[in-house]
């Protein structure tokens, strides 16, 4: 079970991106758990996923956030700009999946 | 040109991102917006109830269903009052609980005991009691500022008293869940020993309790945020973050947000003493005629991408679309893309300004309603001017005007962006009967 979180201000514009990443990974036979959450549920949801993914928007968090996340070991990296905007659940799954351990 | 928009595009890289990334994630800047989203639902249904008190029909009407909507709202009044006094009418309390919560989250607190903490701390100055009744005129806009001040204070002092490990000691053989109940006590007591004394000092010295003493000092302030130049400079930092990449919206509403409860309270405040509405830029305004379908207004764009003659700008507007509805627009920001774009630099920056002037001088000259009511900033553009201004159908005109300029101004940019991917996508076709011949080998 691959448990991804996506983030962005309010997890709106992410969970767009999620149900692509989803369908990707049904068409692969993978088990996962991806989920959309804004900044502000960061601290509470971080810990129960094994990556985060931020929307490039807020990629000014990732420092602070990554901070905390490595407490968990829990890498967070931003997503490509390009893949966020063309919704490539694919492409997006790749690098998830390359930064879980 | 070129040069000049490069140096532009490193100014903004080098010194204005990393600046709102600080100040986005500052923890105060965190805390009242976090605030201000707890105290939403309540405040958007509150002066949602409006509406049924003031029914947006003209008071001569001789409509049937009208006449008795109205007749019965004259009748009623202070019952149907009642539901939008106790919640948008005391928002302060929703936010200070809102505040706190956040600020515990960021400093490891309990946060329901934090919000608690933070609601006494602002009752004690801003709810003078007489005659077993509180007065409620600091519980709603008037009080926005000071509740803010306080959340603030109390949290940090029962997070400084924790660090410090100042509590009341107790015998390791007492039970863990008996020295908890003992935990909060001497928060509570420092924050009344101190708010509840430097408000009678602030009220001896100068004959107004803190709030009022404070919603005089920032009151310049306040009106100066309900001013074209402020909203131009608002909305052109806005563009400018979000051009970089940046959500720059959220910072810049979240500098907006006190200002634009306060003056929405003015407003509501008149409308039900029968005045003219005194404010002009709210929420309302910013959300439903500079932001429509997202920052930059890229909703008009949105239906423009649909029509393109290059395969990728189709796809992006058919992705686009639909969350565009409900100002929903990273796929169109970064997919087109139009951050980083050079082409779209002017429009993207010049369309919300443009627009903000128009509806300024559209509201100012009494064209067009004035916001009075709290909306979800994801009510698609017109339906939401509508709302905002108690249902009247000019916002709804003018929201659509503004979706008409936006695309008139996006147009050209869009086609002169067309042609250069239209040459790519003939380039990549010549090229693929090599491409395509590779993996056949």
């Amino acid at each position: 079970m691959k448990k991804i979180m996506l983030c962005c201000s309010s997890g709106m514009s992410t969970s767009l991106l999620v149900k692509k990443m989803q369908e990707e990974a049904l068409k692969r036979g993978l088990e996962t758990e991806i989920r959309a959450y804004g900044a502000s549920e960061f601290d509470v949801q971080m810990p129960n996923y094994q990556v985060v993914l931020l929307g490039p928007q807020v990629k000014y968090m990732q420092q602070d956030l990554q901070q905390k996340a490595s407490q968990h070991g829990v890498p967070v990296d931003v997503i490509n700009m390009m893949d966020y905007g063309m919704q490539r659940g694919d492409r997006v799954l790749d690098h998830a999946l390359s930064l879980i351990r | 040109m070129s040069t000049l928009y490069n140096q532009f595009v490193s100014v903004i890289e080098r010194q204005i991102s990393p600046l709102a990334g600080r100040l986005g994630q500052q923890k105060y800047v965190q805390a009242i917006r976090d605030g201000f989203i707890a105290a939403l639902p309540f405040m958007i249904i509150g002066s949602f109830m409006l509406v049924f008190i003031f029914p947006p029909f003209s008071p001569e009407t001789q409509w049937g269903f009208a006449r008795a909507w109205l007749d019965f709202s004259a009748k009623y009044q202070p019952q149907l009052l009642l539901p939008f006094q106790l919640s948008m009418g005391l928002m302060t309390l929703f936010i200070s609980v809102g505040i706190g919560a956040s600020l515990a989250r960021q400093n490891d607190l309990d946060p329901v005991t934090t919000g608690l903490l933070c609601l006494m701390a602002f009752l004690l100055v801003a709810a003078p009691l007489k005659d077993g009744a509180i007065s409620m005129q600091y519980l709603s806009g008037q009080g926005i500022f000071t509740a803010l001040l306080t959340a603030i204070y109390a949290a940090e002092v029962y997070a400084w008293l924790k660090r410090n490990n100042i509590t009341i000691k107790l015998p390791p053989q007492v039970p863990t869940g008996v020295a908890r109940s003992f935990e909060v006590l001497i928060p509570v007591l420092v924050i009344i020993l101190t708010l509840h004394p430097l408000n009678l000092l602030i009220e001896s010295a100068t004959g107004m309790i803190l709030p009022e003493a404070i919603m005089s000092l920032v009151k310049p302030l306040v009106a100066a945020s309900d001013s074209l130049p402020a909203m131009l400079l608002a909305v052109l930092l806005c563009q400018i973050l979000w051009f970089a990449g940046i959500h720059g919206a959220l910072i810049v509403t979240g500098i907006m947000n006190p200002f634009w409860m306060a003056n929405l309270a003015a407003n509501q405040a008149a409308m039900a003493a029968g005045q003219a509405l005194p404010h002009i830029f709210l929420q309302g305004f910013w959300d439903h005629y500079l932001l429509i379908g997202g920052v930059g207004s890229t909703l008009p764009l949105a239906f423009l991408l649909l029509r393109s003659k290059a395969a990728h700008l189709r796809s992006i507007g058919k992705m686009g679309i639909v969350p565009g509805l409900f100002n929903i627009n990273e796929p169109i920001l970064f997919g087109a893309p139009i951050v980083m774009n050079p082409v779209f630099f002017l429009p993207f920056l010049l369309v919300p300004m443009i627009n903000a002037t128009l509806a300024w001088f559209a509201v100012d000259m009494g064209l067009v309603a004035r916001v009075m009511s709290l909306t979800p900033w994801t009510t698609p553009g017109p339906i939401g001017a509508s709302w905002a201004a108690n249902w009247a159908i000019s916002p709804l005109l003018l929201s659509l005007f503004c979706m008409f300029t936006a695309a008139a101004m996006y147009y050209p940019f869009l086609k002169a962006y067309e042609r250069t991917l239209l040459k790519q996508e003939e380039a990549d076709e010549q090229e693929s009967p090599t491409l395509a011949a590779v993996p056949a080998r």
